[in-house]
């Protein structure tokens, strides 16, 4: 990796502004994030972090700022603008037609072709089927709609199809929020294999063991704000509460070394 | 988990029966029922005559629901088939009227369906008015931009050409009898017949087959997960009214060839069996579920029922009333079998 891009953000997200009528959902929210970081993106619900996420995805439009990717201006006004500039999303809802099976989940939206433009459904489900059982080796019924899945193999649907085509930027909006242990803990080893890979990951949390588990920096949101970036390692599970509740960290705070926490 | 029972070898998936296969097959199997019933009835239910007469008059139905399948599958529906049957036939009687040959005139006409149905895409898109309200209002301007054209009047004397499409057939074979009247010795496989078996095909093959076809899959299943997924619905969904609309013009032509002159009063509550034909083939009308061949299945155990009731002398009022209950049982009969 080359200096500079060490230095140069991933995405750089600039004077965010997002409003609906009167409400200003988002206020003026900047937010960086560098290959190979994990930054949990936290705060109370309607704080604006989803909304923010939802704009880096092209869900929604931005009333105002800029967003860069790779130090360049990314006009992102849809979903498909996103996955052109690596941005992938992991939804809470997941995201998934449940009438389709998997290998249409994972490639709707890019499906493989034959040279005369069929749908090539034989290699999308050779690939389905690679790519799901390096995530879990016991995946079966791949030819089932997808509602007649278990949640965690849904789950696992909807991460292979974020991560399967060259993923830069990736989103993750509360992954753990439905699984149980096992599969958090495959979410979890996920991430952090990701992380090795140079991927920027965004992760939207509650999960405070989650986030201070996994995660390079917080970014936290309040009432609309970015109202604190700090590195994960000088801040306690109780400064970032108070930054989540009140927007400010408390007064006798100091930058403090992970291992004076524990 | 109830799939265990298969063991680790994935049994192909012919051999299971999903949900969408068993409510083929019992489709089919009351189609065959019908047949049977109604050949026992009448001896000429059962000959190769009456079996092309049931073609023919599917036909229409058939073309018509192969349009409300597509906008079904997306979570629509479309209520103006019927009434823009009526103006693509205005127009083409129109254009032919106006000095146009024929089959220009005829393709003037599927466009000016296609265009109805293109107008349906946007106002139920960009304008974000529900499918039910926006093709209602097109229902009713379709059928009344066709009445006003025409002064309600029919539009005859259009040439020999005009009813070719739809009284012509293939391979009709014909005895000199030396009489005034030949000897009819096959009727021959009428046009409509054909034409519906190639739209038919081709539809399924664009759903099955390309890409278009499974975002129209994919909008009606989840219309907000295939939009996050990069699938443009819009055009998906404006793709799926056009086309609607321009077999509803197809199916105008066919129509009024049949008849041999325009009336701008026809079609009258055929989106109703369009719907049905489809509903009765397995189609949901909450989107993500549905397939032409089960469609055709419907259109003909409707087609079935008509002729065979006809022949057996029921009136056209019981007639409504058996296809009514015969729409309701299909989805009840789907709705107990997915519950399980």
């Amino acid at each position: 990796m080359s200096l500079q891009s060490e230095m140069l953000p991933l995405v750089q997200m600039t004077d965010i502004e997002k409003h609906f009528g009167g409400i200003r959902a988002v206020n003026g929210v900047s937010l960086d994030l560098f290959a190979g970081e994990v930054v949990g993106v936290l705060g109370h619900n309607g704080a604006g972090k989803s909304c923010l996420m939802r704009i880096l995805s092209g869900a929604m439009l931005a009333n105002e700022g800029t967003i860069k990717v790779n130090g360049e201006v990314a006009e992102i006004q849809n979903p498909h603008d996103a996955r052109d500039f690596g941005i992938e999303t992991i939804y809470q809802t997941l995201a998934l037609a449940d009438h389709l099976n998997a290998p249409a989940n994972l490639f709707l939206g890019r499906e493989l072709k034959t040279w005369y433009g069929d749908l090539d459904d034989r290699k999308m489900m050779r690939e389905t089927e690679r790519v799901l059982r390096k995530l879990n080796p016991n995946f079966k019924n791949l030819d089932d709609p997808v509602s007649k899945l278990s949640g965690g193999q849904r789950q696992v649907i909807a991460i292979a199809r974020a991560i399967y085509f060259n993923v830069k930027i990736l989103i993750m909006d509360e992954p753990t929020a439905a699984l149980g242990p096992s599969e958090t803990a495959m979410v979890g080893n996920l991430i952090k294999q990701l992380r090795t890979e140079g991927i920027g990951i965004l992760l939207v949390s509650h999960d405070m063991h989650d986030v201070f588990e996994l995660c390079d920096r917080v970014v936290v949101m309040n009432k609309g704000r970015n109202v604190g970036s700090h590195r994960i390692e000088d801040v306690t599970k109780d400064d970032v509460l108070s930054l989540i509740i009140k927007g400010e960290l408390p007064d006798d705070w100091v930058p403090r070394g992970r291992e004076m926490l524990q | 988990m109830a799939n265990l029972d298969r063991g680790t070898y994935p049994v192909p998936s012919a051999f299971r029966l999903s949900t969408g296969s068993f409510h083929k097959l019992s489709a089919i199997l009351t189609l065959v029922a019908l047949a049977i019933a109604f050949s026992f009835g009448n001896d000429a239910f059962l000959t190769v005559n009456n079996g092309l007469t049931v073609l023919l008059q599917t036909s229409v139905i058939g073309l018509l629901g192969i349009g409300m399948t597509m906008v079904i599958i997306t979570g629509g529906i479309d209520l103006s088939v019927g009434s823009v049957l009526a103006l693509s036939g205005v127009v083409t009687g129109l254009s032919i009227k106006a000095g146009v040959p024929t089959a220009p005139a005829m393709a003037l006409g599927i466009v000016a369906g296609a265009t109805c149905g293109l107008v349906n895409g946007f106002v139920v898109t960009k304008m974000r008015i529900t499918p039910f309200v926006a093709t209602l209002g097109m229902m009713l301007i379709a059928r009344g931009v066709a009445l006003q054209l025409t002064g309600a009047a029919p539009i005859s004397r259009l040439g020999e050409a005009f009813g070719t499409l739809g009284n012509g057939s293939l391979f009709r074979i014909v005895e000199k009898t030396g009489g005034i009247f030949p000897k009819v010795v096959f009727p021959g496989i009428p046009y409509p017949a054909i034409l519906l078996a190639v739209v038919a095909i081709a539809a399924a093959y664009l759903l099955n087959r390309r890409q278009v076809g499974r975002h129209i899959y994919a909008t009606g299943s989840n219309e907000e997960a295939a939009r996050l997924s990069g699938v443009l619905v819009d055009r998906t969904k404006i793709f799926a009214y056009t086309l609607s609309g321009a077999l509803a013009g197809l199916a105008g032509n066919v129509l009024m060839s049949r008849l041999v002159t325009v009336q701008p009063n026809e079609g009258v509550m055929y989106e109703l069996d369009a719907i049905a034909a489809a509903v009765i083939g397995g189609a949901s009308l909450m989107g993500g579920v549905g397939n032409i061949s089960g469609t055709m299945i419907g259109a003909f155990i409707i087609g079935v029922l008509r002729n065979g009731l006809n022949m057996a002398g029921v009136s056209a009022f019981i007639q409504q009333i058996v296809i009514g209950v015969i729409v309701i049982l299909a989805v009840y009969v789907d709705q107990i079998r997915n519950r399980r």
